[in-house]
């Protein structure tokens, strides 16, 4: 029985963590229709920010989440302008063909700055536990599931509570209607694709603890939260911490029950079979295409 | 009008045909003719997953490349010229770029790339070419289960007999109290860490110690927390770890998250890499861990002061990576087949290859011989972290240390 909660707590934890590193993506894609394939980049391009942050000045990661979460709004308000912003309207293929090329030009210029080398932030809590009787929590899980809640409550508040986020949501619905009614949609849109960058600059710091990182990992990081808002609904916040929550427990399940060799594959079954049932994912909604785009 | 046109772009094919018609005579290494530059062509991993030790193998070879360039060049007084791609540690794109040193930029001769998994496929291109290729990395045995004529491992033994030293030590040396009873091994799926750490677990179960736990994980899947737990609850006495740096990374601050430390621990690869481990685990966590080497910078071997003096010249710092130093040794393997048998031409490079499976080459790893498919027939040096420092504790006249640290001590 220890083991079975142990398993659950490790895979909620992890879960929470991915939430946190999806939340960005299924926002950018909810409201842009944008698969912003560069967000593992951004991921990893925060990660090596907190790294240089703390080996300069020995400030913990968590703290330099302050300043890499508004450093990349800025970056990820300055990319919509330069890259992203251009190509709004075109289908979401195009989205992806730029995207993609964007992580390229971002891993090699993060090669060029950083090197092609693993880096590792190991703040003092790195690779310590809180201990429940029988029962470890890692204690950088823990921040990060933590984080998640913070950043997740604070981007569903912001959707729901305030004109941004009402703003936000019209323009995800219906364009040309929020259009009608005074929404600018276009800087609504370089807006929402800032704060889910900006989202990813918190996410990284939390990956700079959690795993070592070089400029190439970001190909591990799109794959998995790819298949985490497809699980939980693209487009749906919701939906995604869901899916993040599914797939991690998924993941320590097999590893321990099954076969670590399918802690990856099993997972996708799961996605698979899911997508099967709910083609809309978990808490997806079905699209009205010609309503959507009329 | 449109006559013009058909005839501009007509002048414009011929130029670019003329050019590089140029370009081809100007890279032709040929074979033959004194004076020439000798183009020696590799693919490394210098971007993506294997960047680390592609990095490191890519020093290596330009070290060498200036030293025999320095000492008046490879053979006849021709300098060497080395071609380097980067295969973004991708075995789809180190075929094509093989295939592109041989056929477009005509290197007269190849040195390989890092890692089993790359080397798989660009032994093949190099095979099928009959260009004779010596590997840096790439110890998975079933490289040499296929019969190649041109291919050669330039490191002391194949990945199955990496752990041969250190796990007979302590199922000999260490007194039979002090032995671990149980042992389990979380291995990752990659030729060559699965191999080196099944050759252990033969040995180990022949001398009684009983496995408890054997399961393959995936790289792509960077939490090993549930499988540290799963090891934990073995209670293992010994912790066999066959990975590569990543999840080697992943694995010690696992079993350092579940707050279990088995009496032992082994691991391939990533103890390896200096500083790097050092760093990425905590240089505490490092004490007392085991790990098999190809290299020690204190070796008084044929060359090596000079080697570590140059490596150090051209790229600072003290550390010198393993495989900064397989790559030079493969260099080594290759000059010295090619001064012995005389000969860079393309058709007659079986000849080099049969000179190696005749002799033995001095390198600054120690000598390195060959049986009839290229495998090694040495044996590796143990290394050993000690107070933040990794040392070699076996064999004893490779030793740069007396004191052996009986297990895993994280401070």
């Amino acid at each position: 029985m220890t083991e079975f909660i142990q398993t659950l707590i490790l895979g909620l934890l992890i879960g929470g963590v991915y939430a946190l590193l999806a939340s960005g993506l299924t926002l950018i894609f909810g409201v842009m229709r944008v698969i912003n394939i560069a967000h593992g980049a951004l991921l990893i391009l925060a990660a090596f920010l907190t790294y240089s942050l703390w080996t300069a000045t020995g400030i913990d990661p968590l703290a330099a989440i302050l300043i890499t979460t508004p450093a990349l709004l800025v970056f990820g308000w300055l990319l919509y302008q330069a890259t992203v912003g251009r190509i709004r309207t075109a289908p979401v293929g195009a989205s992806v063909l730029l995207t993609f090329g964007l992580a390229l030009v971002l891993e090699g210029v993060m090669g060029l700055i950083w090197g092609n080398t693993s880096h590792s932030v190991r703040p003092s809590y790195f690779n310590e536990s809180f201990e429940i009787g029988q029962v470890f929590l890692p204690k950088a899980q823990v921040y990060g599931g933590a984080l998640a809640i913070v950043v997740l409550g604070g981007l569903y508040a912001t959707l729901n509570h305030t004109w941004l986020g009402r703003a936000i949501r019209a323009s995800a619905v219906n364009p040309q209607g929020a259009e009608l009614v005074g929404v600018k949609v276009g800087s609504v849109a370089a807006m929402t694709f800032a704060i889910g960058v900006a989202s990813a600059g918190a996410g990284g710091s939390i990956v700079s603890v959690l795993y070592p990182f070089l400029p190439g990992s970001h190909y591990q990081w799109i794959a998995r939260l790819l298949g985490i808002i497809v699980l939980g609904g693209m487009g749906s916040l919701p939906g995604a911490a869901l899916g993040a929550l599914a797939l991690g427990v998924a993941e320590t399940m097999t590893v321990t029950y099954i076969s670590p060799a399918w802690a990856t594959a099993v997972p996708y079954i799961f996605v698979i079979i899911v997508l099967l049932v709910r083609p809309q994912g978990l808490l997806g909604s079905r699209l009205r295409e010609d309503v959507a785009t009329a | 009008m449109l006559k013009v046109r058909w005839l501009a772009l007509f002048a414009f094919v011929l130029a670019g045909l003329a050019l590089g018609a140029c370009g081809d005579d100007d890279d032709s290494g040929g074979g033959g003719g004194g004076g020439e530059t000798i183009k020696i062509g590799a693919s490394l991993p210098l971007t993506g997953e294997f960047s680390e030790p592609g990095k490191a193998a890519q020093q290596g070879y330009k070290v060498w490349e200036a030293m025999i360039n320095a000492k008046g060049g490879l053979i006849d007084g021709r300098k060497v010229k080395m071609v380097i791609k980067d295969d973004q540690s991708n075995q789809n794109t180190i075929v094509t770029d093989y295939n592109a040193l041989i056929s477009r930029d005509k290197v007269d001769l190849l040195l390989g790339t890092f890692s089993s998994l790359l080397n798989l496929p660009a032994s093949t291109v190099a095979e099928r070419n009959r260009m004779l290729y010596v590997e840096p990395a790439g110890g998975a045995p079933e490289l040499f289960d296929r019969g190649y004529k041109y291919l050669f491992f330039a490191q002391q033994a194949t990945a199955d007999k990496q752990g041969e030293v250190w796990a007979k030590w302590l199922t000999t040396d260490v007194p039979e109290n002090e032995r671990p009873k149980t042992a389990a091994y979380p291995t990752l799926d990659d030729p060559f860490a699965q191999p080196t750490s099944e050759g252990i677990e033969k040995i180990l179960s022949a001398a009684g110690i009983k496995t408890v736990y054997r399961k393959t994980y995936t790289i792509d899947n960077p939490n090993l927390d549930s499988i540290a737990n799963a090891v934990k609850a073995t209670g293992a006495d010994l912790v066999v770890n066959g990975a590569t740096f990543e999840d080697g990374v992943g694995m010690v601050r696992a079993l350092r998250k579940a707050n279990y430390t088995p009496d032992w621990f082994y691991q391939t690869t990533a103890p390896s890499l200096g500083d790097q481990y050092g760093k990425a685990i905590g240089e505490g966590a490092t004490e007392g861990v085991f790990y098999a080497v190809s290299h020690s910078k204190e070796a008084k071997t044929p060359g090596n002061p000079e080697f570590v003096k140059k490596y150090q010249e051209m790229f600072g710092g003290t550390e010198v990576p393993e495989d900064a130093a397989d790559a030079y040794a493969t260099a080594e393997v290759l000059a010295a087949a090619v001064k012995a048998v005389g000969t860079i031409e393309r058709d007659r490079q079986i000849e080099l290859a049969d000179w190696l499976r005749e002799n033995q080459v001095d390198t600054i790893l120690g000598p390195l011989s060959w049986d009839d498919e290229g495998r090694p027939e040495g044996e590796f040096l143990v290394g050993q972290w000690q107070s933040g420092v990794p040392e070699i504790v076996l064999p004893d006249e490779a030793a740069t240390t007396d004191k052996i640290i009986p297990g895993w001590r994280p401070q």
